[in-house]
């Protein structure tokens, strides 16, 4: 096999494993919980309709961020698990900017916007800078940090909150029409708009893929990430690495929620949606942390929840199997990925040992 | 498990023969035979590539050979695994220790092998025992991590001798020490030979093998290709025998030294916390054209003084000049940038990014210059073109750019290193161990790009721990102990043995050189 | 980086496979499907919408099972049912009502304040279908019924018994999690016994702060809460925290105090261990509210807007199994009483 043949070949074959080690596992769950597997199979599989395609999107592009706000700190061997406390303090702050509507209209966003990227690079930014001052490992504190952003918000929204007569819910001051950001009826109105946020989603991977493999910074970070000693010999300042990759983690984090807030709740309330930080865990391994590959892993992640419901209410199957499926999918393709990462060195080192059987005379080095 | 009986000495330990192992497109070895006695020491010889690792991996049971047989204490044995050659009473000490430093001694030395004699007293008792019948100096107690590089070898071979090996096999086991210290290692590997045991060494440094060796293999191209007595062989012989035509040394040319002085450090300390400092008032100067050699017993702050020098240690007091700069207060970035160059004593953790691919590994150290950097952005085009030029000047021997540093061989990974260091027109260079490892071919070539650089105007500060080579390429030669620089020699006139008593700060030797 | 990626992904799989079996408990989704009663015959199809926790939750979610389980007796009713996931987004709840309505359900019971704006959204998309929310008054349509509780009335009486039966005049009141529902339960309970004791010493403590909704369903939290009020003097502990109420039983066990429980006679329910520390339980009727609303489904009459389940219709109430409430059960029976007649307003929060 030639070099050109190889690569490409191995990068498929890690996902295909992958998919197939996951289909064969979740059966086999199936098949022990006496669950139809063929029907569940064939529900999962039913092609989704117009409208469930929007709701997957939608909730992939929420997904693809936290990812990516994930992936950052995974390639500098941060482990940033503080995504889910980081983006609901900066969606919070979010919708108290736009709700209360200081600056007009499209201002009005672009100030929200920038509110939780501050806020969510502040908030990671503790956890980078007790790691680099302290040497605080940064998944205590980011854990620590989830609990501490959970009680802030649950008081910060008692107190700014507006409430409904005779609801149970509730939220801040909802945010003025003029500044929302406006949906894409792509497939027809009837079927709900996918997110217009969906574009700065798009803008962040390919600004994560440029920053990491073509600029001088996203070296370093790689760098640090590979082997911090190396790092430090060639240069680089490990501590402001540290602080500047959490912080840019938090500020990516602090888009996580604005899809939501800013397309479809337009309140941040006691029922926003919680946990995205956690799957973004998940999703950023699915994805090998590469931008394109964190996009097919949210999809991915997004397409089995959205089967959640017609498996319970058609098939009669309960929704954990969707849980289930999603944890099996993520340990395959790790192992996977190692399998077919072993055996690409092997064939890699052969080549290279190949290639010292040049003959004799192009041995130089020996006689000086 | 079963705990082989030694036999009296003289009888055959290990017979390999014929033994073939084919990778794809690679022979590793072919037709290999080999006889170890017991009561012996068994050295092996041969360039990096040889095939005396995958000898080695094959006799440990890590690999299978394609053809040939194994017989061990004359019964023909069948390894698969690491298990079946321990059980077989086959040992390993590897090159990279694999030892947990937070744990004790003891613990290291237990783990994995509970079911000998469990963890309690009897664990304790039986180490103790066996420190005591092979010379092995060791502290039960003692945390892995407070151990010296020669400490930790013996608690390696603690371990295999504990799993009850009979035939210890030895990976470069010098590579890592220091003269005193390997002396030690000879007097334990003497010790074990005296009770019985088979020893398999291999090295590269022929003066030790000749000196500790009761025989001889030459390996080399995959093949065994003569086992020689040490007393009927010298070292250029051996040399000869394993890279099959003439030798190069590392002879000191005409002095290139200038009066312009480049490198300048002066009042130089590092303290500690307990008061007693790793660095203590290290002045020293290297003029353009000049090889300073730094020698000392590792640990007595070698690493510590490239460090400083680097900028890569918070805590340093001092200044460090570069010509008419000062470099105190820059970073290390700052200090590369000014045409400092640094080769790494460990060039796995600190020289290379060995999952990525070999121009990357050019553009470490080199990020904020060309060709690796344009502006904010890094210039892959130009640091694949260049790294391909690293290759072609000093013979990496690989596919390509594109093949990650792992999958290359040691030696032409500190080739690579090399090149890279000597690239983008350094004046100074920190060179810690250079040759540390790697073959007779690269070493050779690593010394010439050395002398070539120093002709050109180089100031190049040496340190190593193989004399020959200080002695060899250097222009001075300063001896650093606990943390300072105590005495100054002319190579030209310094015996090793002088050298070594002064690194050790045994007797009035110490002074000769001035 | 590679040993970090395993342990994240050992990590990230046990959290989901966790959070997969927390969240479901003894998920028994059997029910559903042609769940068909053993008497009459039907065509209408119900179904209902749970909350996180789902049948099995042994509180809230469960209630609303029994009065679908005994409509369904009743009337032969066909049914179908789904519980929400943990973290779920806004859309999943409106695809499991959309899901119900494509699949020809009709009424649509969603349980629980959470379903309020997917129900407003999908209301509007389905005209012609039925629906119903437990606990929300916000979403409202000609095809929306409300059902909801006058928990406060509920909460007055037991903590008129607490204040009537403290021996310390201190007592004390445990929320799941702090939310204006479960306000509702503490403003009741404060203004009930001070009715009787106008000084009496009431601790307060929440288990959680949304969006964390664990406090609905930790005993381990509800039982270090409860113990901490009887060390500090209090002797009868009243809770509004579903599944964590568990904890709280154990710790006056444990203590030799009293405990009051919520939604459901919790003396029936409970461990018999415990049984003789439930002074009283504030009931909640949710199985009630299902079961009339199923009913006026039958009959042809499908209700619309709010209808509050408060003391006059037996929406709300309290509980005498045990019999320790017997000899104050006239002065309660007073208060309700005077509550139904509007002589005494109840707080809300």
């Amino acid at each position: 096999m030639t070099e050109r043949l190889t690569k490409p070949l191995l990068a498929v074959a890690a996902p295909a494993l992958a998919l197939v080690a996951a289909f064969a596992l979740t059966s086999l769950v199936l098949i022990i919980a006496g669950d139809p597997t063929g029907e569940v199979w064939s529900t999962i599989l039913t092609p989704p309709e117009a409208r469930n395609v929007v709701n997957v999107v939608n909730a992939a592009t929420v997904y693809y961020l936290s990812a990516l706000a994930v992936a950052i700190g995974f390639r500098m061997n941060l482990f940033n698990i503080g995504v889910d406390g980081q983006y609901r303090v900066a969606t919070f702050a979010a919708a108290v900017v736009a709700g209360e509507a200081w600056l007009p209209g499209i201002l009005g966003t672009v100030l929200a916007v920038l509110a939780a990227v501050l806020v969510g690079a502040a908030w990671a930014g503790i956890a980078g800078v007790l790691r680099a001052s302290r040497g605080v490992s940064e998944v205590i504190s980011t854990i620590m940090l989830n609990f501490i952003a959970t009680s802030l918000v649950a008081y910060s929204l008692r107190r700014v909150a507006v409430r409904e007569e005779g609801s149970n819910i509730i939220g801040t001051r909802e945010i003025p029409a003029e500044s929302r950001v406006p949906g894409l009826p792509l497939l027809g109105e009837v079927n709900g708009e996918i997110y217009g946020f969906v574009v700065v989603a798009a803008l962040c991977g390919a600004g994560y893929w440029f920053l990491l493999n073509r600029t001088r910074f996203g070296f370093d970070l790689r760098a640090t990430g590979q082997s911090p000693e190396a790092a430090v010999a060639s240069g680089v300042n490990v501590k402001r690495m540290i602080v500047t990759a959490m912080l840019l983690s938090g500020g990516v984090a602090g888009l996580v929620g604005l899809p939501i807030l800013l397309g479809s709740a337009y309140t941040y309330g006691s029922t926003f949606q919680s946990g995205i930080g956690f799957a973004g865990i998940a999703i950023a391994l699915l994805g090998r942390n590469h931008p394109v590959g964190i996009a097919l892993g949210a999809l991915l992640f997004a397409y089995l929840e959205e089967q959640s419901n017609p498996l319970q209410i058609l098939v009669d199957v309960s929704p954990d199997i969707v849980k289930i499926t999603q944890g099996i999918i993520v340990l395959t393709v790790v192992i996977s990925y190692e399998v077919v990462r072993r055996y690409g060195q092997r064939v890699e080192q052969r080549r290279v040992a190949q290639a010292l059987e040049r003959p004799e005379g192009e041995r130089a080095g020996v006689t000086t | 498990m079963a705990q082989a009986q030694v036999a009296p000495p003289g009888q055959l330990a290990v017979r390999l023969s014929g033994i073939g192992k084919q990778f794809p497109g690679v022979v590793a070895n072919d037709d290999v035979n080999l006889e170890v006695r017991r009561g012996a020491i068994h050295a092996i010889v041969g360039e990096n590539g040889a095939g005396k690792s995958t000898l080695m991996k094959i006799l440990y049971g890590v690999q299978k050979p394609d053809s040939g047989t194994i017989e061990i204490d004359g019964s023909r044995v069948d390894l698969s695994s690491p298990a079946d050659a321990i059980s077989a009473g086959v040992g390993m000490v590897f090159q990279h220790f694999m030892l947990a430093d937070n744990l004790t001694v003891l613990e290291n030395v237990v783990l994995g092998a509970e079911s000998r004699h469990g963890i309690g007293d009897a664990a304790r008792k039986e180490v103790l025992r066996i420190c005591e019948s092979y010379g092995l100096h060791v502290e039960p107690d003692q945390l892995v991590e407070r151990l010296g590089v020669g400490e930790r070898q013996r608690v390696e071979i603690l371990k295999v001798l504990y799993r009850g090996a009979q035939i210890v096999i030895l990976d470069e086991p010098t590579a890592v020490l220091v003269p005193q210290e390997v002396e030690e290692l000879f007097t334990n590997l003497r010790e074990l030979k005296e009770e019985g045991l088979a020893v398999l060494f291999i090295s590269h440094k022929l003066d030790e093998v000749l000196s500790v060796a009761d025989e001889v293999t030459v390996m080399r191209r995959g093949s065994t290709v003569a086992t020689v007595d040490p007393a009927d062989v010298t070292a250029r012989q051996l040399a000869e025998l394993m890279v099959g035509s003439e030798l190069p040394s590392p002879t000191t040319e005409a002095s290139t030294v200038t009066d312009e002085v480049l490198l300048a450090v002066s009042g130089v300390s590092l303290p500690t916390a307990d008061g007693r400092p790793l660095l203590e008032d290290i002045s020293l100067q290297i003029r353009c054209g000049e090889v300073l050699g730094i020698a000392g017993v590792e640990g007595n702050g070698q690493a510590e003084l490239v460090e400083a020098i680097m900028g890569m240690r918070p805590g340093v007091t001092g200044s460090v000049r570069l010509g008419e700069r000062d470099l105190t207060a820059l970073s290390t970035r700052a200090r590369r940038e000014c045409g400092i160059s640094y080769i790494p004593e460990d060039r796995h953790r600190h020289g290379l990014l060995l999952d990525s691919p070999l121009w990357e590994n050019r553009v470490l150290g080199h990020q904020t210059r060309p060709p690796s950097a344009r502006g904010m952005l890094i210039d892959k085009t130009a640091s694949r073109r260049d790294t391909e030029r690293i290759i072609e000047q000093y013979d990496v021997r690989t596919p390509g750019p594109d093949v990650l540093a792992r999958a290359l061989s040691g030696g032409n990974q500190q080739k690579l290193i090399v090149g890279r260091e000597m690239s983008g027109k350094p004046q100074v260079l920190i060179a810690a161990h250079p040759t540390r490892g790697v073959d007779v071919g690269a070493q050779a070539a690593i010394w010439r790009h050395i002398k070539d650089a120093r002709r050109e105007g180089l100031a190049v500060l040496l340190i190593s721990a193989d004399l020959d080579e200080l002695i060899g390429l250097s222009d001075r030669i300063n001896v650093i102990l606990r943390g300072r620089l105590v005495s100054e020699f002319d190579p030209s006139q310094v015996t090793p043995q002088q050298l070594g008593s002064a690194m050790t700060g045994a007797g009035p030797d110490a002074e000769t050189g001035r | 980086m590679r040993r970090m990626t395993k342990t994240a992904a050992l990590l990230s799989t046990a959290a989901l496979v966790l959070s997969a079996c927390g969240g479901g408990g003894e998920t028994d989704t059997g029910n559903g499907g042609d769940g068909t009663g053993s008497g009459a015959q039907s065509d209408i199809k119900v179904g209902m919408a749970y909350d996180v926790g789902g049948r099995g939750d042994e509180s809230f979610n469960d209630a609303a099972a029994a009065g679908l389980d005994r409509a369904v007796e009743k009337f032969g009713f066909e049914s179908q049912e789904s519980e929400a996931a943990l973290d779920e987004a806004e859309t999943q709840r409106e695809e499991r009502l959309r899901t119900f309505a494509d699949a020809g359900v009709d009424p649509i019971i969603a349980v629980g304040f959470a379903y309020s704006p997917s129900v407003a959204k999908v209301s509007k998309e389905y005209p012609e279908v039925n629906f119903a929310i437990i606990d929300d008054e916000v979403a409202t349509g000609k095809n929306i019924a409300n059902l909801v509780f006058a928990e406060e009335e509920g909460s007055f009486l037991v903590g008129a018994a607490a204040a009537l039966k403290t021996k310390a005049d201190h007592i004390g009141f445990i929320g799941g999690v702090n939310v204006p529902l479960i306000k509702k339960f503490e403003a009741g309970f404060k203004a009930g016994a001070t009715e009787v004791t106008p000084d009496i010493e009431i601790d307060t403590t929440y288990l959680t702060q949304p969006p964390d909704f664990s406090g609905f369903n930790d005993p381990a939290k509800g039982k270090t809460a409860a113990q901490g009020m009887y060390d500090n003097g209090a002797d009868i502990v009243y809770h509004a925290a579903g599944g964590s109420g568990g904890g709280l039983f154990e710790a006056a066990s444990e203590s030799g105090n009293l405990a009051i429980g919520v939604d459901s006679d919790q003396y029936e329910t409970a461990d018999p261990s415990v049984q003789d520390v439930i002074l009283t339980s504030m009931l909640k009727n949710v199985d009630v509210a299902v079961e009339e609303y199923l009913t006026d489904v039958e009959a042809g009459d499908v209700p619309s807007g709010v209808t509050r389940y408060d003391l006059s219709v037996n929406g709300v109430g309290y509980s005498t199994s045990g019999g320790q409430v017997d000899d104050i059960t006239d002065q309660l029976e007073e208060f309700k009483q005077q509550i139904i007649d509007g002589e005494i307003k109840v707080p809300t929060s």
